[in-house]
């Protein structure tokens, strides 16, 4: 008995809390794009690039001495307008074409490329590392957890609760819910979908950039940073069920579970294939994902 | 009020609606007859705005709403309850009826307040069902919301596909009682129902589309037109 309490605390444990900080960061990631997803059925493979453009707005605003926090509140604010000009811009052109699916996929494909490099031309291909904004760890199981990503998961608890009583529990939440059912029946009780489309957009973008600036003191900051999570996010997106937030929170640390679990009994590299397995396998055999999408019931 | 020219509506590449002309006064009830496929149901989808027409003008005060958005449609004073009742899963009773708001956006809080209550006195099944889903209610508690959550909103012109499509007699006796109230309060209504019989209780006027045109129209209250009317739609 004592044994598997040891077990527990010194293997599982540790290697679950590191799933954990994982499974929140790639929650923060997905958060966004499910929204997006649910609403606009637009998949948005340029998502990473938004992720990533948040980071590098915060490092360009932190070198010239804007303090972390005021960053995390500032960045979101300023892609709210990015993401408003894309959807209205770009995605709005195709996406009433019949090949709304392949147009928007590509489009924000290339738009995700065209992001990509511009942050190489001008930030260079180089990783950045800003600093930890809070300094120290604690113990916790036996495992020496540093005191941001402590921050980080009770902060990632605050932002996805935020977000589901705007979704949830508020008229504008109504608004968007109803769009993302039908838009056309929503639109003859009064409810200006293209803006609703455009805001939606633009707080999924505004979401990708404030996780840009929260994971960019564990991470670091690099042009193809996006890349990293945008994968496990599109994954949990899938599993979790296209556009359900509380899916993306349950995919999110289940599969991030997964990963950090089985990599202590087999090789790691079989991590990542176990995770994208069980994505085809939920497309085969639950193609709407766990909970349904948003505005579905 | 409205006022239809030359209409012209695609489905692709089907020409479903082929040059309607209509003029329809306030306060008018017109019911919009003809058999299943003719055009009906997507001439009121043309004029929400949910269809851009291909040719043709749409008129409402004085407004060309040709290519305008539904919602803009919307807020200009014309409610539109679909055939299906397209009630929203997910929002609760009392949800479905508030995005009704947004169809008078200048409404101030008290006024939205006082819309509401006033839903609720005419409505009380609604209001008992205030928090449930819209979708767990019983198909002529649907209808019934899906008539209030555009009643709501005030609208000058009510576009109604269909209402009594599925309903249990009595709950088409308190449908039409709704429209006849909605007629008394000055609302003007364009009807396509199938019911024709009791349909024609509620109209002024009425005309019978075929393949897009209309083919015929007439007075509901003289007798030669409804025998007309009659012959018309029936084979």
């Amino acid at each position: 008995m004592s044994t598997a309490i040891e077990y527990f605390q010194f293997v599982l444990a540790p290697q679950m809390l590191i799933g954990l900080v994982l499974g929140v960061a790639v929650i923060l990631v997905a958060l966004g794009l499910t929204i997006i997803f649910g609403l606009l059925d637009v998949i948005n493979m340029s998502h990473g690039e938004f992720y990533a453009l948040g980071a590098f707005i915060a490092l360009a605003l932190g070198s010239i001495g804007l303090p972390f926090w005021l960053l995390v509140i500032l960045v979101p604010l300023v892609m709210l307008p990015i993401g408003y000009v894309v959807e209205r811009g770009l995605i709005q052109r195709v996406f009433h074409s019949s090949e709304r699916h392949v147009t928007t996929l590509l489009l924000t494909f290339g738009l995700g490329l065209v992001m990509e490099d511009a942050f190489r031309l001008v930030f260079g291909p180089n990783p950045h590392k800003p600093e930890t904004p809070i300094p120290g760890a604690i113990d916790v199981f036996g495992v020496f957890l540093p005191l941001y990503r402590l921050f980080l998961i009770v902060g990632g608890a605050v932002i996805v609760a935020l977000v589901a009583v705007v979704v949830y529990r508020t008229r504008l939440g109504a608004m968007v819910r109803a769009a993302a059912f039908d838009r056309h029946m929503a639109a003859s009780l009064g409810v200006p979908v293209q803006h609703v489309y455009a805001g939606a957009f633009a707080f999924g973008v505004a979401l990708a950039g404030l996780a840009g600036v929260l994971l960019a003191p564990i991470y670091s900051v690099f042009p193809t940073m996006g890349r990293d999570f945008i994968l496990m996010a599109f994954t949990v997106v899938i599993v979790g069920g296209m556009g359900s937030i509380a899916g993306v929170v349950v995919a999110g640390l289940l599969l991030t579970q997964v990963q950090a679990i089985s990599s202590l009994y087999i090789s790691p590299v079989w991590s990542d294939p176990i995770v994208f397995g069980i994505m085809v396998i939920m497309l085969m055999v639950r193609p709407q994902g766990l909970f349904g999408r948003l505005g579905h019931g | 009020m409205l006022t239809v020219s030359n209409l012209h509506t695609y489905y692709g590449t089907s020409h479903i609606i082929q040059g309607i002309d209509l003029e329809v006064e306030k306060g008018a009830v017109i019911g919009v007859f003809g058999r299943n496929g003719v055009g009906k149901s997507t001439l009121l989808k043309t004029l929400a705005g949910w269809i851009k027409p291909a040719q043709g003008e749409i008129v409402f005060d004085n407004e060309r709403l040709n290519g305008r958005t539904a919602d803009h449609v919307a807020r200009k004073g014309i409610g539109f309850v679909p055939e299906d009742r397209r009630i929203f899963p997910g929002l609760t009773v009392e949800e479905n009826l508030t995005l009704g708001f947004l169809q008078v956006p200048r409404r101030s809080s008290a006024g939205n307040t006082a819309a509401l209550r006033r839903i609720y006195e005419r409505f009380p099944r609604l209001a008992e069902r205030r928090n449930q889903h819209g979708t767990t209610l019983s198909g002529g508690e649907q209808q019934m919301l899906a008539m209030a959550r555009v009643m709501i909103g005030e609208p000058r012109l009510l576009l109604i596909d269909e209402p009594s499509e599925g309903l249990a007699p009595m709950i088409v006796a308190d449908l039409f009682a709704i429209i006849g109230e909605m007629k008394e309060s000055g609302c003007t209504i364009l009807l396509v129902e199938q019911n024709v019989h009791e349909a024609l209780k509620a109209c002024d006027r009425f005309i019978v589309i075929e393949r897009g045109r209309i083919v015929l129209s007439g007075n509901a209250a003289v007798e030669d037109d409804r025998n007309k009317l009659m012959a018309a739609i029936t084979f």
